[in-house]
C-alpha cells in the first residue's frame, strides 16, 4: 500500500487500492465460512463502508484487520452456513489423454473432496482455503483471525489429516 | 516427526529427514492429492473492480440522500421541539394563571387559593397565580374590587396606576381611566403611588385623579357602598359618575351641555337605573332622557 506519509484511509486512492488489495480476500472469506455468495457480495460492501465510515480513524496499516474484523462480525450466528461450493480451475481438467476410468475416478474423489470440506468446522475450512486458494500465508491467516501463527498451523494440520481421513474412507 | 507436521508440509518447512520419511509412508499419496487439487480450486469469480465501482456508486448516492435528507429532519426536530415548547407553556401558563372578569352589570365574588375574598365589582379583571399562591401572594387588577384579606404573608395587588401591598386586612381599589382609589376598611395598607408610599390606616382612603392625589375623606362604612348594591361619591367629577353609571346599569351615556368636571356628591342605586338617574341629574341640576336603550343628560339651560 503506498501509505508513506498518511495516517488515514480517507484518501480515495488510498481506500482504492485497499479495497482492491482486500476485498477479494473478504468476500472468499465470508464465502468459506457460509457457502453464501450473495452474503459474501453484501460482507464486503458493509466492511467496505464502515471502514470509509470510519476512515479518518484508521490507519492504513490497520485497514485490513478492521474489514476482517467487520465483515467477520456482521453475520456472527445470524445465517446458517450453506454447502460451499468451489470449482476446479480448467488447468486440471486441461489434461489431454485420460482413461474413462481415470476420468471417473477423477470426478469421484472431486465429490469426495467436496463433501470432506463441506464437513470440516468452519474455522478449519477457511483457515484452509485461504492457504490453499488464495495463498494466504500463515502469518497473514494469523492476523486476520486474530490468533497465533502455531494455531494456524494446527488448523492447516487437522484440516489435511481429517480430508485425507475422509477420502481414504476411514 | 514434529507437531503439525502436516502444515509444515504443506509450507515447504519440513526437513530432508522428516521430508523423506513423511512420503515413505501410506498416506503421503492420499495427502499429496489433495494438496494438489485443493491448490487448483477456485472460489466463485469475484471482480474487485466492480465492486469498487458499485461501492462508489452506493457512496454517491448515499452521499446525495444525506444532503437531502438531513435539513428536512432538522427542520423537523427544531419543528417538534417548538410545538412541544409552545403547547407545553400553553398548559403550563393556562394552569398556572387564573383570570376572572366581569362584564357591565354584574359582580363576581372570587375566593383565592388562601381563602382571602375578592369581590369584583362591573367591568373589572383580576389575574393571579395559582400555582405560586403560596408564596407569592400577587394580583393584577384592572377596574374596581374588594378585597378581604386572610392573614399571611405580604399581599400585593399591582394595577396600571399604583400597588396596593398589605397584610390581613379589608380594602377596596378602583383603578379605572387616570382615576385610582384605595379605600382601607380595616388593617393598614400600603400604596405606591408614582414611586410615593402612602401609609393607609383603616377607615381612609386613598385618590387620584390623572396623576394627581386629592385628599378623601374617611369612609362611614365598613365596607365599600357598591357592595351594597349603591355606588357612592364624595367630591368626584361628574365624569367618573357617568362612567360608574354606565357601568353598572349597562346603559350607555351621552351628554350635551353638561360640565363633567363638576363635583358631584352622592349616591346612586346599582339595581334601580331610575332612581339612579335621578339621583345623579337632581343635584347635577341636569336632565336626562331616554332614547332606546341610551340615555341622554342634558343641561337644563340647552333647551
Amino acid at each position: 500500500m503506498e501509505t508513506k506519509n498518511n495516517d488515514n484511509v480517507c484518501e480515495d486512492e488510498i481506500f482504492s487500492s485497499i479495497f482492491k488489495a482486500n476485498s477479494k480476500t473478504v468476500f472468499n472469506y465470508i464465502y468459506y465460512k457460509f457457502g453464501n455468495e450473495e452474503k459474501a457480495h453484501d460482507a464486503v460492501q458493509e466492511a467496505f463502508v464502515k471502514l470509509w465510515e470510519n476512515c479518518a480513524k484508521v490507519a492504513p496499516e490497520k485497514a485490513k484487520s478492521f474489514v476482517y474484523t467487520v465483515a467477520n462480525n456482521l453475520y456472527l450466528n445470524v445465517i446458517k452456513a450453506e454447502k460451499v461450493r468451489l470449482k476446479y480451475a480448467d488447468k486440471t481438467l486441461k489434461t489431454t489423454i485420460e482413461t474413462p476410468e481415470f476420468l471417473l475416478e477423477e470426478s469421484e474423489f472431486k465429490t469426495k473432496l467436496d463433501n470432506a470440506l463441506n464437513s470440516l468446522p468452519d474455522n478449519q475450512r477457511i483457515t484452509f482455503l485461504l492457504n490453499r486458494i488464495d495463498g494466504k500465508k500463515y502469518k497473514e491467516i494469523a492476523e486476520m483471525e486474530g490468533v497465533s501463527v502455531k494455531a494456524i498451523e494446527k488448523r492447516m494440520h487437522l484440516a489435511l489429516k481429517s480430508l485425507r481421513e475422509k477420502i481414504d474412507g476411514i | 516427526m514434529q507437531e503439525n507436521h502436516l502444515a509444515k508440509w504443506l509450507n515447504n518447512e519440513l526437513s530432508e529427514a522428516e521430508l523423506s520419511e513423511f512420503k515413505n509412508s501410506d498416506t503421503y499419496a492420499s495427502h499429496e492429492r489433495i494438496a494438489n487439487a485443493t491448490n487448483s480450486l477456485e472460489g466463485p469469480d469475484f471482480d474487485s473492480e466492480e465492486a469498487l465501482l458499485a461501492f462508489k456508486n452506493k457512496r454517491e448516492l448515499q452521499n446525495t440522500k444525506v444532503i437531502q435528507l438531513n435539513p428536512f429532519k432538522k427542520f423537523l426536530r427544531v419543528a417538534a421541539a417548538i410545538a412541544i415548547l409552545l403547547t407545553g407553556s400553553y398548559f403550563f401558563l393556562n394552569a398556572s394563571n387564573e383570570t376572572v372578569t366581569t362584564q357591565y352589570a354584574e359582580n363576581k365574588e372570587v375566593i383565592l387559593p388562601d381563602n382571602s375574598e375578592v369581590t369584583l365589582n362591573a367591568d373589572s379583571e383580576l389575574s393571579f397565580n395559582k400555582k405560586d399562591w403560596a408564596t407569592n401572594r400577587n394580583l393584577a387588577l384592572e377596574g374596581e374590587a374588594f378585597f378581604k384579606v386572610a392573614k399571611g404573608e405580604r399581599f400585593t395587588v399591582n394595577t396600571a396606576g399604583g400597588t396596593v401591598a398589605v397584610l390581613g386586612t379589608q380594602f377596596n381599589v378602583e383603578n379605572r381611566n387616570g382615576f385610582f382609589e384605595v379605600t382601607c376598611y380595616e388593617g393598614l395598607v400600603s400604596v405606591t403611588f408614582n414611586g410615593n408610599k402612602t401609609k393607609l390606616p383603616a377607615g381612609s382612603s386613598f385618590v387620584a385623579i390623572n396623576g394627581e392625589t386629592i385628599s378623601n375623606e374617611k369612609p362611614t362604612t365598613n365596607v365599600p357602598s357598591w357592595m351594597n348594591a349603591e355606588s357612592s361619591f364624595k367630591s368626584i367629577p361628574l365624569k367618573y359618575v357617568l362612567d360608574e353609571f354606565e357601568r353598572q346599569h349597562n346603559i350607555k351615556v351621552s351628554t350635551k351641555d353638561v360640565d363633567l368636571n363638576q363635583l358631584y356628591t352622592g349616591s346612586f342605586s346599582n339595581t334601580d337605573s331610575d332612581l339612579a338617574l335621578q339621583s345623579i341629574s337632581t343635584p347635577s341640576q341636569i336632565k336626562f332622557k331616554f332614547e332606546g336603550n341610551k340615555v341622554l343628560f342634558y343641561g337644563e339651560n340647552a333647551q
